[in-house]
C-alpha cells in the first residue's frame, strides 16, 4: 500500500527529529554531569537517563498510534481505492463498448451508424487513423450523410495535423450535402481563420452559433473565436481603433 | 495521494507542537536538559510538516485536484496559475494554515537568534508558543480542515472570489499574519516572564527586535490592505473604518504603544509591568481581530450559527489566551513587581521626563484603542443579543479617535527632547518654540496655497511639518552629541517622518478631494479640476477566467494629451460577479482616479472622475514606517547581541 508507506516514512522522519535532539542531549548532559558531578545543578545521571528512556518508549509507542487514530478518524484512507476504482471503471467502460462495437460489426458490416459510432469512440481514445477508416467505411455505406464526410475529415487532420488536402475536400463534399452540418461548419471556419481568411471564417462560425445551444462551452468557444476574427477583420480592413470602438453598437437582429 | 500524505504531515505536526508545548513547559520547570532538547527538536519538525502540509495544499491547487473540496470551492479551471498558487491561503482553511506555517517559522527563528538568551526562558517561550500552535492546528484539522475529499471530484470548481485574485489580496494577508504571528513572540515573553518572575531590564531587550518586526510588518500589511481598498473598491476610499479593517488597527496601536513602552523598560527599567500588559494586549487583539475576520461574524453574526463547533473552539481558545493571561498577570503583577524592587534596578522618573512623555503617549494610544474596541464590537454585541441593529461607521470614529491621536503627535515632537529621568519643561518648551511656530505658520499659510482654507489640510500639514522638524532636529543634536547616530534613531527618525508623510497625505486628500460623475457617450468631453477627460467608448476584451468591458479615456490638461486612462468592468465567468477595475494615473502631487459605471441606452456610460491630491503619501508614509521599524529592530537586535 502505498499511502501507508508514505506516512509510515512521515511518522519516521517525526520521530527522527525528535529522537536525535533527545539523545544527543543526554550524552552532552552526561558529559556534563560527569565533569560537574556533585554541583547539584543537575539531576543525578541515573534518573535522568531513566525519564528519558520513559520518554523515547512512550514517544515511539503514542506517536504512530495516534497519528494512524486521527488519520483514520479524518482523512479519507479509502479515497485513493475509490478514485482508482471509478477510473478503472470508466475506462473498462469504453474499452468494452468498443470490443462489443467492433464484434458486431464484424457480423454486421453494413451498420453505417455502427461505423459512425465506433468512429466517435476511436476519436475519444485518440486512435485517430482507426477512426478514420471507421468514418470512411460509414461514408460509404451511407453517401448522403455529411456528417460521416465531416468527421472523417476531422479524423485525417487529426492524425495528419492539417486541415489542407483531403480533408478540406471531404469538407467541401459535406458542405455541399447539408449546410448546416456542424463539424463540417466549425472545420471550414477553422481552415479559413488559419489562411487568414477571417471574413470567411466569420461567416462560418457565425452559422454554426446559431445551431448551438446557448450557454453550452461550445458555444462559449466559438463565440469566443468569433468576436477574436471580428477584431482581425476591422484590423485587416484599416480601419483601425476608432472602428473596433463602435463595434459594439451595431444594430442587432430582433430575436 | 498528495493531499492524504499532506493531512498525515498536518496531523504529526499537532502532535509536535503538542510535544514542544509541555516539554518546553516542563523541561524549564524542571531545569530537564533532555525535555529542553526534545522541544527543540519538535520545532524544527513542527516547522517541517505544517510546511509539508501547505505545500500538500498549494499543489491541489496547482494540479487542480478538485476531489480536494478546498480546491473545488476556492479555484477552477479557469483560475490563471498565480493565483491558483495563492488560493492556497485564499479560503478561512488556507488562512489559517498560512498562520500556522508563519508561527512555525517565527518560532525557529526564536529558538536561532536567541542562542545567547538562558536556555530555560527560550525553551519557555518555545513551549508556549507550541501551545498556541497546537491550538492553532486542532481548530484547521478539527473544525476547518483544508484536506477534505470529495468523491467523485467535480469536474471543474466554484473559483477564487474575484476580489481576492489581485496582487494586493495576495499580498495582504501573509503580511499581516507576519505582524499578528510576530506579536504572539513578545507575548510569549510575557508569560514565560510572568512564570518565572523574572522580568529584567534584558528581558526588554530581548524582545524589542521581535516586535519591532512584527510592528513593521502590520504597518506594511495594513498599508497594502489600504492600497487595495483605494484602487479596487472603485471609489478611491483608502479607510473605511470598517470592523475588517479595525480589527487590523487595534493590534497596530496596541504594538505601537508596547514598541515605546519597551523602549523605556530596556532604558530605565521602568513600567516593565505595564509592558508585560500591552504585549499580552497585542496579541490577544491579534487572534481576536483573526477570528473577528475569519469566522465570518462580521458579515453576520449568525454565521456561528451555521457551523456551531467553530464559534464554541473560538469562543474557548480566546477565553483561555485572553482569559488565562490576564490571570495570570493578575496573580504574577505583584511578584513581578517585588521582584523589580528587589533589584532596585528601576529608574525613578518625575513629571516632566521622557519617561512620563511616553506613558502619556502609551496611555492614549489605549484610550484611541478603546474607542475603537467599543466602535467595532458594540454592534456586533447588540446584534447576537438582538438588541437591535446599530451602524457605527467614520463620523463616530473621525470625531473620537482623531482628537485622541493629536496630542500623541504633538508628544511624538517634544519626546525624543526630553532627558530620561527629570527634564525642564521650560527649557524644553523654549528648545521646541520655532518648530512650534513653522507648523503654526504652515497650518495657517499653506492650506490658501490650494485654494481655499479647509481645517483638514491645516491640521495634517501643520502636525506634519511639526514632527518632521521636530524629529529632525532631534536626530540632529543626537548627531552632535554623540557623532553618529545608531541604526535605531535612524529607525525612529524614518519611522516618525513616514508618519508625518502620512498624516500629511490624509489631510490633503479629506481637505481636497474632488469627484464627479458624468455620463458619456463616444466622444464627449468632461472636466474637473484642470483635467478634462475624453470618453473614446468601450470595447469588450476576453481574458481566461473573465471577460471585460474596458473604456478609454483620454486625459488632458490645459490642451495637452497626458495617458489614456483605461477603466474595466469585469464578469467573473464561473463565479458571475462584476468587479471594477479602476483606472488610476498616479503622480507624486496625486491621483486622477478613474472608475466605469453603468452603460446606459444608446452606448452611453456612466463614468465616476476623482481627484485625489496626495493621496499616495499615505502609502509611502506607512513604507517609511515599514523602513523605520526594520532599521530600528536591526539596531534593536545589534544591542542584544553587545549586551548579552
Amino acid at each position: 500500500m502505498n499511502l501507508w508507506l508514505g506516512v509510515s516514512v512521515l511518522v519516521l522522519v517525526a520521530l527522527t527529529l525528535l529522537m536525535v535532539p533527545l539523545w544527543r542531549a543526554r550524552n552532552l548532559s552526561g558529559q556534563n554531569a560527569g565533569l560537574s558531578d556533585g554541583s547539584g545543578l543537575s539531576p543525578p545521571v541515573s534518573t535522568a537517563s531513566s525519564s528519558r528512556r520513559w520518554l523515547t518508549l512512550g514517544l515511539l509507542g503514542s506517536l504512530p498510534a495516534a497519528t494512524v487514530a486521527l488519520y483514520l478518524h479524518l482523512g479519507a484512507p479509502t479515497i485513493l481505492q475509490e478514485q482508482a476504482l471509478t477510473q478503472a471503471h470508466a475506462a473498462y467502460d469504453t474499452d468494452a463498448m468498443v470490443k462489443a462495437l467492433e464484434a458486431r460489426l464484424k457480423e454486421k458490416p453494413d451498420d453505417a451508424e455502427g461505423w459512425f459510432t465506433l468512429g466517435r469512440a476511436y476519436i475519444v481514445l485518440q486512435r485517430p487513423a482507426e477512426a478514420e477508416q471507421a468514418f470512411a467505411r460509414a461514408a460509404q455505406l451511407a453517401p448522403k450523410e455529411a456528417r460521416m464526410r465531416s468527421q472523417q475529415a476531422e479524423a485525417i487532420a487529426l492524425a495528419s495535423g492539417s486541415l489542407q488536402g483531403r480533408p478540406m475536400e471531404l469538407i467541401m463534399q459535406a458542405l455541399d450535402m447539408d449546410y448546416e452540418d456542424e463539424k463540417a461548419l466549425e472545420l471550414a471556419g477553422l481552415a479559413a481563420y488559419q489562411q487568414q481568411q477571417w471574413a470567411q471564417s466569420l461567416h462560418f462560425w457565425r452559422r454554426l452559433m446559431k445551431k448551438l445551444p446557448k450557454d453550452s462551452e461550445a458555444y462559449e468557444e466559438i463565440g469566443r473565436a468569433v468576436r477574436i476574427a471580428e477584431r482581425k477583420v476591422v484590423e485587416a480592413s484599416g480601419l483601425g481603433e476608432r472602428a473596433r470602438l463602435e463595434a459594439p453598437e451595431k444594430p442587432k437582429a430582433p430575436h | 495521494m498528495i493531499p492524504e500524505l499532506g493531512h498525515v504531515a498536518l496531523i504529526l505536526a499537532l502532535q509536535l507542537a503538542l510535544v514542544q508545548g509541555l516539554a518546553g513547559l516542563l523541561g524549564a520547570a524542571r531545569a530537564s536538559s533532555s525535555l529542553m532538547a526534545l522541544a527543540r527538536g519538535a520545532v524544527v519538525g513542527q516547522l517541517l510538516f505544517v510546511l509539508a502540509g501547505f505545500l500538500a495544499l498549494t499543489w491541489s491547487f496547482l494540479v487542480n485536484d478538485f476531489s480536494v473540496m478546498n480546491v473545488a470551492e476556492h479555484s477552477s479551471r479557469h483560475l490563471p496559475i498565480e493565483y491558483r498558487l495563492t488560493a492556497s491561503w485564499g479560503s478561512h482553511e488556507g488562512s489559517f494554515l498560512l498562520w500556522t506555517l508563519l508561527m512555525a517559522g517565527w518560532t525557529l527563528a526564536v529558538l536561532i537568534f536567541s542562542r545567547r538568551l538562558p536556555a530555560d526562558l527560550v525553551t519557555r517561550v518555545v513551549g508556549i508558543m507550541g501551545l498556541l500552535s497546537f491550538c492553532f492546528l486542532a481548530y484547521i484539522l478539527f473544525t476547518s480542515n483544508p484536506f477534505m475529499r470529495l468523491h467523485p471530484a467535480p469536474a471543474n470548481g466554484r473559483d477564487l472570489n474575484p476580489l481576492l485574485q489581485d496582487p494586493g489580496m495576495v499580498l495582504h494577508p501573509p503580511l499581516l499574519y507576519m505582524g499578528y504571528v510576530g506579536f504572539s513572540v513578545a507575548f510569549a515573553f510575557a508569560i514565560a516572564a510572568m512564570i518565572s518572575g523574572r522580568l529584567d531590564q534584558a528581558w526588554a531587550r530581548w524582545v524589542r527586535p521581535w516586535t519591532l518586526v512584527a510592528w513593521s510588518f502590520l504597518t506594511l500589511g495594513i498599508m497594502v490592505g489600504s492600497w487595495w481598498a483605494y484602487y479596487e473598491l472603485g471609489w478611491g476610499g483608502w479607510w473605511f473604518w470598517d470592523p475588517a479593517e479595525n480589527a487590523s488597527l487595534m493590534p497596530w496601536l496596541a504594538g505601537t504603544a508596547l514598541l515605546h513602552s519597551l523602549v523605556v523598560a530596556e532604558r530605565r527599567g521602568a513600567l516593565k509591568v505595564w509592558t508585560v500588559f500591552l504585549a499580552l494586549a497585542a496579541f490577544s487583539l491579534s487572534l481576536m481581530g483573526t477570528f473577528l475576520i475569519r469566522s465570518g461574524v462580521l458579515s453576520s453574526v449568525h454565521a456561528f450559527a451555521l457551523d456551531p463547533l467553530r464559534g464554541l473552539f473560538i469562543l474557548v481558545f480566546l477565553a483561555i489566551v485572553i482569559g488565562g493571561s490576564l490571570t495570570l498577570f493578575a496573580r504574577r503583577a505583584s511578584v513581578l513587581r517585588s521582584a523589580r524592587d528587589r533589584a532596585g534596578a528601576a529608574a525613578e522618573f518625575k513629571p516632566v521626563s521622557r519617561e512620563t512623555a511616553i506613558l502619556l503617549g502609551n496611555v492614549l494610544l489605549l484610550a484611541a484603542l478603546a474607542t475603537v474596541l467599543l466602535g467595532t464590537l458594540y454592534p456586533l454585541v447588540l446584534d447576537t443579543f438582538d438588541l437591535g441593529k446599530v451602524s457605527i461607521g467614520p463620523p463616530y470614529f473621525n470625531t473620537v479617535f482623531v482628537p485622541m491621536m493629536v496630542p500623541v503627535l504633538l508628544l511624538l515632537g517634544v519626546a525624543p527632547r526630553l532627558r530620561w529621568g527629570k527634564s525642564n519643561l521650560s527649557v524644553v518648551l523654549k528648545g521646541v518654540r520655532w518648530e512650534a511656530l513653522a507648523g503654526l505658520v504652515i497650518a495657517g499659510a499653506v492650506p490658501f496655497a490650494f485654494g481655499a482654507f479647509r481645517w483638514q489640510a491645516a491640521l495634517g500639514l501643520g502636525l506634519g511639518a511639526w514632527m518632521v522638524l521636530t524629529t529632525a532636529r532631534s536626530l540632529l543634536t543626537r548627531w552632535r552629541e554623540a557623532g553618529f547616530l545608531s541604526l535605531s534613531a535612524l529607525g525612529m527618525g524614518l519611522a516618525h517622518t513616514g508618519l508625518a508623510i502620512g498624516i500629511v497625505g490624509i489631510g490633503l486628500v479629506s481637505a481636497y478631494q474632488s469627484e464627479r460623475t458624468v455620463t458619456l457617450r463616444p466622444g464627449e468631453q468632461a472636466a474637473l479640476g484642470d483635467y478634462t477627460f475624453v470618453f473614446r467608448g468601450v470595447t469588450e476584451v476576453p481574458a481566461p477566467n473573465f471577460s471585460a468591458m474596458r473604456a478609454s479615456l483620454e486625459l488632458g490638461r490645459e490642451g495637452k494629451a497626458l495617458d489614456v486612462l483605461q477603466p474595466e468592468k469585469r464578469i467573473y465567468r464561473v463565479s458571475r460577479t462584476t468587479m471594477t477595475e479602476a483606472a488610476i494615473r498616479y503622480g507624486f502631487l496625486g491621483d486622477v482616479y478613474v472608475s466605469l459605471g453603468e452603460p446606459l441606452p444608446g452606448g452611453a456610460w456612466n463614468v465616476q472622475l476623482y481627484l485625489k491630491p496626495f493621496v499616495g503619501w499615505l502609502w509611502a508614509g506607512a513604507l517609511a514606517m515599514f523602513c523605520g521599524g526594520l532599521f530600528a529592530a536591526l539596531g534593536a537586535r545589534r544591542q542584544t547581541e553587545m549586551k548579552t
